[in-house]
């Protein structure tokens, strides 16, 4: 394990893939401070940028996008209360009021070491988890990665905030969006309206649509308030000692939920973060200083955010399953560049696969030093208004879908998915689950057809292999919990997270 | 935008988004009829679109039942107007011009066509941003980044 994650390491410190694993965390801190473009809208549009780059490259550039994101995402919601990604929405509830009360360099400061503890801890954990669970992942037919699929699909519906039911329409909306195009089977078409449709929905005119274009129409009016005043001198940055030692256990705590949220296919660093806030509230002995600025409510959801953003890649690089719409895109991505990610990918291109790895212990190191170096910078750009910001976004998802396949009908593909990202989310649907649905469905098609002609329509094939039993096993216990969870909360009526 | 009790959205108006995934399930089931199903061990590709269908639809139904049923509502956001028509004019325009006039065109008027969904905009600002953006996208779609995408008409 260490040998092959010193190969790792030789690989990242090339001077060329270092440069693209800078740019990438790079950006990705960017975007995640600009409030109202994700990670989602950057990955689909350096999508066709990365057609130069080998595959190594271009991974550990979109990567560093994802968990640099989760770095930047936690500034704008201390400093304005704007969530800059959706896993920085609670960072919001302790981050805000910290910057009103004159302390937003002590949160900025606290949000980026809990980020960069969360991150190394999760890195460990998935240099951990990699081989063993590619042995576990290379025993998998057709039914375990049926029932995983299935399993994935579950959690991303039953987990975490929003209506259950709707988010579980959602997914099944996004498998039949997947449904559209040739069947792989068979070759036959399906829903084929007009014969661009013919190789399916792109991926990236469903996410571009779905989270830029909607989230744009949304935000067009919204006025940005103006930005604390920022005290940056060292006694108002570094936490005193009694403040650091009520931080270590928040840490931990927030560490670990997030990197078995993370490592759980489904749930990502969102739900991740939500998860550790509550159970800090929950095993605090103050809990009424939740909501005030109270440290530890801050530190904990950002180390599990940037937790789960990288034990999110142990399903992705083990298994080839996304366990977010971020890594669906990710995966997109490989499958681009002629990599089919799956148990294979560790055994056939350990240079790609110990590089990615070892440059997510290389981007976080990097992160932590920019972050704070860099936050008159960040604070210029939050200075920006949304107003000049838009207009540039609209153009840069026009000219990225349209350069994928050169596709006029790709472009107005995106503008339908937008106007039906935001009209859902007018009416509580939540768009991620669509996504998930998109990517998760044919692979869930493939496997469960390829079951059932192996096993010659054997439906007990699932329960009598003992991997596809314990997912099986696993499934159903979400399935309990949910309904258990949704009929005790009705009882009791509280709402556990604002 | 903000309601208060009196006005709680009428049934119709409640049962409206679950309404609208029933229709699109249904479409789906009606044109999927048609797909050869197969049989379990020999699924065709009418097989898995069928059944996704009719749990799209069982679950549109229970979505209207807990929505018409339910108490507290909460009313749907206001559709912001402006913001819908001025974004999607802007991108009907760019995917109309961007193959018979190129790039720098269809850039510009998508940038100063957006800029209009928002409700302050002075359009001597807009037209002159318009200019600066579309320099700026020339410079880095075309020269940075030589996508083969024409600047400009042939």
């Amino acid at each position: 394990m260490v040998d092959q994650f010193l190969l790792g390491l030789s690989v990242v410190l090339q001077p060329h893939i270092l440069m693209y694993a800078f740019i990438g965390v790079f950006i990705g801190q960017l975007i995640g401070v600009l409030p109202g473009i994700g990670a989602i809208t950057a990955i689909s549009l350096l999508l066709p940028i990365t057609f130069h780059l080998d595959a190594t490259t271009s991974m550990i550039m979109l990567a560093g996008i994802y968990y640099g994101s989760q770095y930047g995402g936690s500034i704008a919601s201390i400093l304005l209360n704007l969530p800059g990604t959706p896993s920085s929405v609670v960072t919001c509830l302790e981050g805000y009021p910290l910057a009103q009360s004159k302390r937003a360099g002590l949160a900025l400061f606290v949000a980026a070491f809990s980020s960069f503890i969360g991150g190394m801890v999760g890195v460990a954990v998935l240099v951990l988890a990699a081989i063993p669970m590619t042995l576990i992942a290379l025993r998998f037919g057709a039914p375990e990665y049926a029932m995983l699929v299935i399993l994935g699909l579950l959690a991303a519906s039953l987990i975490g905030t929003g209506s259950q039911i709707r988010s579980f329409a959602m997914v099944v909306l996004g498998i039949a969006l997947g449904l559209v195009g040739a069947d792989a089977t068979t070759g036959y078409y399906r829903f084929v309206a007009m014969p661009e449709l013919a190789d399916g929905i792109s991926l990236v005119s469903l996410a571009m649509g779905l989270f830029g274009v909607s989230e744009i129409i949304r935000n067009a009016s919204r006025r940005s308030p103006p930005g604390p005043a920022l005290s940056l001198a060292m006694r108002d940055v570094i936490p005193t000692r009694a403040e650091a030692r009520q931080l270590a256990f928040p840490i931990v705590r927030g560490s670990s939920i997030g990197s078995f949220f993370g490592a759980l296919p489904g749930t990502g660093a969102a739900i991740a973060s939500f998860m550790a806030y509550a159970m800090e509230k929950r095993v605090s002995s103050t809990p009424e200083k939740f909501g005030t600025g109270h440290l530890p409510g801050l530190a904990a959801p950002e180390s599990a955010n940037n937790a789960a953003a990288q034990t999110g890649f142990i399903p992705t690089l083990t298994l080839g399953i996304p366990g977010d719409a971020v890594m669906a895109l990710i995966i997109g991505a490989l499958i681009l560049n002629g990599i089919i990610p799956g148990p294979r990918l560790m055994v056939d291109q350990p240079e790609l696969f110990w590089g990615v790895i070892a440059s997510f212990f290389v981007g976080n190191i990097i992160l932590l030093l920019i972050n704070i170096p860099l936050i008159k910078l960040w604070v210029l750009l939050l200075r920006i208004p949304y107003q000049k910001l838009y207009p540039v976004v609209i153009v840069m998802i026009c000219v990225g879908v349209y350069s994928h396949r050169t596709s006029v009908t790709d472009v107005v593909l995106t503008l339908a998915f937008g106007v039906l990202g935001y009209l859902m989310k007018n009416y509580r649907f939540e768009p991620a689950p669509v996504l998930l649905g998109f990517v998760l469905g044919p692979l869930l098609e493939d496997n469960f057809r390829r079951t059932m002609l192996l096993y010659s329509g054997d439906f007990t094939v699932f329960l009598t292999r003992p991997i596809s039993a314990v997912l099986v096993a696993c499934s159903t216990f979400l399935i309990i919990f949910a309904i258990w969870s949704s009929t005790s909360v009705r009882r009791k009526s509280v709402q556990s997270i604002p | 935008m903000q309601s208060t009790d009196q006005d709680q959205p009428s049934v119709a108006r409640r049962a409206l988004s679950g309404s609208v995934l029933l229709a699109i399930s249904l479409a789906m089931l009606l044109i999927a009829w048609g797909y050869p199903v197969g049989t379990l061990t020999q699924m065709g590709p009418g097989f898995i679109p069928l059944v996704v269908g009719f749990l799209m639809c069982g679950l549109a139904v229970a979505i209207i039942a807990l929505d018409v049923n339910s108490t507290n509502t909460a009313q749907a956001e206001q559709i912001h107007w402006r913001g819908l028509i001025f974004i999607c004019a802007a991108i009907l325009i760019f995917a109309a011009l961007v193959d018979a006039l190129g790039l720098v065109v269809s850039m510009f008027l998508a940038v100063l066509v957006s800029q209009f969904a928002d409700d302050q905009v002075r359009p001597l600002t807009a037209l002159i941003y318009a200019c600066l953006a579309t320099l700026g996208g020339w410079l880095l779609f075309i020269l940075a980044l030589e996508l083969p995408i024409p600047a400009f008409w042939r």
